[in-house]
């Protein structure tokens, strides 16, 4: 029985006990670093980007239209013999499968792997009605001996190890295993489950795709159960989503070239079966068998209306959401999930099972954007999660006092720069005059203390910047920086270091004093009235800048200023004046020295070696890869390629501080693969992966240090 | 692509993941390699579902005198002890090294799912490149108002469920073999 924890603490109990689960930590990592690993080779040769591209059109255009869909697929399998019923909701589809099987005077019940099945807890109406239902892939096989839940959409039971396997396959034959030996166990499997398909009276599958235009049943499989439970017993149930309904073989083959190829690395699975109507089945007096399809709504067509949230149901349950997310990875599926699991598990859940399944577990995102990269049908899935969990909010019709602050506060800049201003008096008892913050009070110190924390400047950018700034006469262009809070309060030297190399170029430098922060904090806290607010302050403190570009030296501001300023006014349906200029002027740091400044390329290079950590919001919001490194190398540094550089740093903003040990580990990882290669100096291009680095490999007493690359190549020689 | 070609990247994708693939001439040499692998192997029983009457013929003789013993149809009640099968297949996909069988009989699906070892006579010229290849004929199929199983086969029955581990034949065949016939 699957229970998800409603509130904080009991979660955070339970993340606390998965991360002490090593067996768990360790399979996970090392599956999520593999699968990224044989990901170039697995799509040699294949265009996933176009091909995702199509296939995110191609739904989005029918989506829309899925009853029209189902009425063709049911006019079509009707002409073979199906059956075909829609339920409305979770208890009417088990209650169609229940009646299905006691019409027909069925006694056992097979069944092959179905999410929509766990979605509706078929098994357990079923049972409950009195039928035996026995699973029969392999991994929900193990799940269900151990009355357990899926941790993984495609490898249910990825979270056991063999020989926790073993111990169940004991148990259900009552003899003495070889728990090492995996092909063994595998064996056990197929002796044990044999039987149950020559004797069950029904089988009951789900379906990858359902074709419209010729009524047949697309299914995608590696073990051959769902082979056996489609054909030995009389009766074939099918319990199908709304979502599954394509409209013709071209598209469905099309999205076929990258659901095994996302799910688990195959170019195409073992098996992939089409079947229409009421096949052949030699011991019934007809000699057909029995044919039914159950197509579930539950939520999904009024989802398919829904201008925000109907890109979810491109979903084709690859998994990979969480194969390449750094939280499942360390914690697992049991803990990210409600039955649904990983990245667009977090948002099902608040529509197919509802507000109280989710209200927990959606707070836990980094935004790190790796599920929206890795997506093959590309869904927006980090914003559709802050989308969820605004949503939930709305639904509550209350706010928790975070929110309400942070609301407060951040629409009103001076009264948000005052209290940033106030926090460098309030932390001088901890920061004993050094420029990190290394003990904090006890009661923090224990889930807080993996890292030192920054001091607040005492005098932000912003108070220095005229007596820093040079008018350049005859400039050879003009740009005007977009700060952020972290380079205005906690670094304002690493924007001192952009002004010099600008100055050095004759490039003329404005810094519009009404500017505030990006809105992202606000944005990740699901306040989007407030995100909008700030959004609308900024692009007015820019309007009137004569300038060429808005240099940011911060990634996660680049990409939330471009894409999410368009993304919030879009939902809004407005288009405030400024919007379109502005976006299109913002810039990173990286490309703004790789396309626009003058850089000096013949230069020696130094000895010193520089790893690179590469952010985020940067390689994945704004696919700026090349250039960093690059620059690195230019400077006359020595780029030394570490592990997993592209892979989340743990920092996530504010999820650092609600999520610590999460952070804690994933900053771990990150930290031993720095160290492990060598480098001298760690490099990044966002001020927020500065502070969680710096912090960390302070805290470990590390002779690496961290720098922003803009100090980078200020130091250096260009 | 020319035909040589297909069927060199035919054999090395279905060979990349465990099929093992032969060439030989005609259906007579299959049904030899078939009978040779079950002696190989110390298989008792062998189904041949789709074959010609002439073909079975021949394996029906074949299996007096290797000792096999011969299951006829139906396949259901001899499933639990079939062990080598025997058939067509319809077409090849060179770029997976993929089979499509059109399974509508059930004693094609009975010998290709329950079989320890599954044999499958592919002629050479029904080598496509893609499955965009084979996208109308299969849609010709599946359009037409009557029942249809059809099936794409790649390699062995195969399982990372435990560990991610992989193992082969789970609850289908453990090997597949594939007969390329120069003459159909």
């Amino acid at each position: 029985m699957i229970k998800t924890p409603k509130d904080m603490k009991t979660y955070k109990k339970q993340l606390h006990e998965a991360l002490e689960d090593s067996f768990l930590r360790s399979a996970l990592d090392k599956f999520n670093t593999v699968y990224r690993e044989n990901r170039p080779t697995v799509y040699e040769g294949i265009d996933f980007e176009g091909i995702r591209d199509l296939i995110a059109e191609n739904k989005d255009r029918l989506i829309p239209f899925l009853e029209t869909l189902f009425d063709e697929f049911k006019r079509n399998a009707q002409k073979a013999g199906t059956i075909v019923h829609r339920a409305k909701d979770a208890a009417q589809a088990n209650e169609i499968i229940a009646r299905i099987a006691a019409d027909n005077q069925v006694k056992s019940i097979i069944k092959s792997k179905s999410m929509t099945a766990e979605e509706t807890f078929l098994n357990d109406h079923l049972e409950e009605k009195g039928f035996e239902v026995t699973e029969t892939d392999l991994g929900e096989w193990i799940i269900q001996l151990k009355h357990e839940g899926p941790s993984h959409m495609v490898m249910p039971a990825i979270h056991l190890s063999r020989y926790q396997v073993g111990e169940l396959f004991e148990k259900q034959t009552h003899s003495r295993l070889d728990k090492e030996n995996i092909d063994k166990l595998v064996k056990v499997a197929r002796k044990e489950l044999r039987p149950k398909f020559l004797e069950a009276d029904m089988g009951i599958s789900g379906a990858n795709f359902a074709v419209a235009d010729s009524g047949t049943l697309g299914l995608v499989t590696n073990e051959g159960n769902m082979r056996l439970v489609t054909t030995l017993p009389k009766i074939h149930v099918a319990l199908v989503g709304f979502d599954k309904l394509v409209p013709n073989l071209k598209t469905t083959l099309t999205i076929l070239k990258l659901l095994p190829r996302n799910a688990t690395g195959q170019a195409i699975t073992s098996y992939v079966t089409w079947i229409k109507g009421t096949n052949q089945c030699l011991n019934t007096p007809n000699k057909q068998k029995i044919m039914h399809i159950v197509f579930l709504d539950n939520g999904r067509l009024s989802l398919s209306k829904d201008p925000v949230f109907s890109q979810s149901l491109r979903c084709i349950r690859c998994g990979a959401c969480a194969n390449v997310c750094p939280i499942y990875s360390k914690v697992g599926g049991h803990k990210y999930g409600h039955v649904y699991i990983g990245a667009i598990g977090l948002i099902l859940t608040l529509f197919y099972h509802g507000k109280e399944n989710d209200r927990v577990i959606v707070k836990n995102c980094l935004n790190c954007q790796a599920c929206k990269e890795i997506c093959p049908v590309g869904i927006d899935l980090p914003h559709l999660i802050k989308k969820t969990y605004a949503q939930i909010l709305k639904q509550d019709g209350k706010k928790p006092v975070k929110n309400w602050v942070l609301s407060k506060v951040m629409k009103n800049r001076k009264l948000f720069h005052f209290l940033i201003r106030q926090s460098h008096l309030a932390q001088k008892p901890f920061t004993k005059g050094a420029p990190l913050i290394r003990h904090l009070p006890s009661f923090l110190e224990k889930d807080h203390g993996f890292r030192s924390l920054p001091v607040i400047a005492k005098r932000p950018l912003r108070d220095q910047w005229e007596k820093l700034h040079q008018a350049i006469s005859n400039p050879s262009l003009k740009v005007a920086l977009f700060a952020g809070c972290a380079i205005d309060f906690i670094y304002p030297e690493q924007g001192k270091a952009l002004l010099t190399l600008l100055q050095n170029a004759k490039i003329q430098t404005g810094f519009p004093m009404d500017q505030t922060c990006c809105g992202l904090p606000a944005m990740m806290a699901a306040e989007e009235d407030t995100a909008k607010k700030i959004a609308l302050q900024n692009i007015r403190a820019f309007k009137d800048e004569k300038v060429d570009y808005i240099v940011t030296l911060c990634a996660s501001c680049a990409s939330h200023l471009i894409h999410n300023y368009q993304k919030i006014f879009k939902e809004a349906q407005e288009d405030p004046a400024g919007l379109k200029s502005f976006t299109r002027k913002i810039i990173d740091f990286s490309s703004f020295m790789d396309k626009v400044y003058p850089l000096d390329d013949h230069k020696p290079t130094a000895a010193k070696k520089v790893a690179y950590h590469a952010p985020c919001h940067l390689c994945r919001g704004l696919k700026v890869t090349e250039q960093p490194r690059a620059l690195i190398q230019k400077a006359g540094f020595t780029y030394i390629p570490s592990k997993d550089e592209d892979v989340c740093c743990g920092f996530g903003g504010s999820y650092s501080v609600d999520f610590p040990e999460i952070s804690r580990e994933i900053l771990k990882k990150k930290l031993d693969n720095i160290e492990a290669s060598d480098a001298e100096l760690l490099v990044t291009d966002c001020p927020g992966c500065v502070l969680q680095l710096r912090g960390g490999l302070d805290k470990r007493q590390s002779p690496i240090k961290v720098m922003h690359l803009v100090e980078l190549l200020s130091k250096g020689q260009i | 692509m020319e035909n040589k070609k297909l069927i060199q990247l035919f054999t090395q994708k279905a060979e990349a993941v465990g099929t093992i693939v032969r060439e030989m001439g005609s259906a007579s040499d299959a049904i030899q390699y078939t009978a040779g692998i079950a002696n190989k192997k110390q298989m008792n029983t062998l189904a041949c579902p789709g074959l010609s009457s002439k073909d079975r013929d021949l394996i029906s003789d074949l299996c007096k005198s290797e000792k096999l013993t011969f299951l006829e149809s139906p396949l259901r009640e001899q499933a639990s002890f079939l062990d080598i099968s025997l058939t067509w297949a319809n077409y090849g996909i060179a770029e997976t090294g993929t089979l499509m069988l059109v399974s509508n009989s059930e004693e094609i699906r009975i010998a290709t799912m329950l079989a320890q070892i599954h044999i499958a006579m592919l002629p050479i010229s029904k080598i496509n490149q893609d499955t965009e290849a084979i996208e109308h004929n299969l849609d010709k199929i599946l359009k037409n108002d009557t029942p249809s199983f059809a099936a794409f086969i790649t390699g062995a029955s195969r399982t990372a469920d435990i560990e991610r581990v992989l193992a082969i034949g789970v609850h289908g065949p453990v090997e597949l073999h594939i007969a390329l016939l120069k003459e159909a």
